[in-house]
């Protein structure tokens, strides 16, 4: 159990990292659509479901899907910037379309992505 | 942005990430079911906190760094607390199990209470 609080806590860290990052690195678009945090979370939908769908085919452990899954992604990817944003966004005049676009394609890429993720695993394993 | 945020960021995102672990854990413990009540639950509340913290301490969202809270509370616990990649993971393996009634109203509440709860939030601290 304690091993386990570690693993979820140094995971979650390091992706909280990557993702200050992420908000760092990349810059304000024009229109204001947060590139950064869409960003982060997509590309964890991904790398979460290529990690799911590999400790589904016992390519690697609980463990690793505990450190990379629950900790580095879950901490990279969050619910609360992103939901904060888009509310941001689409109650500041002239911003509404860009807060909705944000929502629709945030739940729609990170969805296939994730889809992707699981989908690689197998054609990994497939191949191996 | 110094050194000493990213430390910051790193605490609280790992203790965010304890949180969320945990709350799913002794959420799933308690009540089965296929709509992932933990994921939902984390995501809500954790989105009413930072609306609240965000308006109670006038922080733009644009430029959240350099400052504790922005650091440590907003960044690193409630964005290690919430996740949006398990939000996705749960929606997709309700459509695996062929729930694809469940997997839309799963992720289409999380994102609509998720508002809700950030205008909730705001509303409070702005009373």
């Amino acid at each position: 159990m304690v091993s386990k609080i570690i693993i979820v806590f140094l995971g979650g860290g390091l992706g909280a990292i990557v993702r200050e990052f992420f908000m760092l690195l990349i810059p304000q678009t024009r229109s204001d659509f947060p590139l950064d945090i869409f960003a982060a979370n997509v590309i964890a939908s991904f790398i979460l479901g290529l990690t799911f769908g590999n400790r589904r085919l016992n390519a690697v452990s609980d463990e690793f899907l505990l450190l990379v899954g629950t900790g580095v992604m879950g901490g990279m990817s969050t619910f609360s910037s992103f939901v904060y944003g888009a509310y941001s966004e689409m109650t500041s005049p002239g911003h509404m379309a860009v807060g909705a676009l944000y929502v629709i394609s945030s739940a729609v890429v990170g969805y296939l992505l994730t889809l992707l993720g699981i989908t690689a695993a197998k054609w990994r394993h497939r191949e191996a | 942005m110094q050194a000493i945020d990213i430390m910051w960021v790193f605490l609280g995102g790992g203790i965010g990430s304890v949180l969320r672990w945990g709350v799913g854990l002794a959420v799933e413990a308690r009540i089965r079911m296929r709509f992932r009540l933990g994921t939902y639950l984390v995501n809500v509340t954790g989105a009413f906190v930072i609306a609240y913290l965000s308006t109670a301490f006038m922080i733009d969202w644009h430029h959240r760094y350099g400052d504790m809270m922005s650091s440590f509370v907003l960044t690193g616990i409630l964005g290690g607390y919430t996740t949006f990649s398990s939000m996705q993971l749960d929606t997709v393996q309700m459509a695996e199990d062929g729930r694809h009634g469940l997997a839309l109203v799963y992720i289409v509440s999380s994102i609509g209470s998720g508002l809700l709860a950030v205008a909730a939030g705001v509303a409070l601290a702005s009373i």
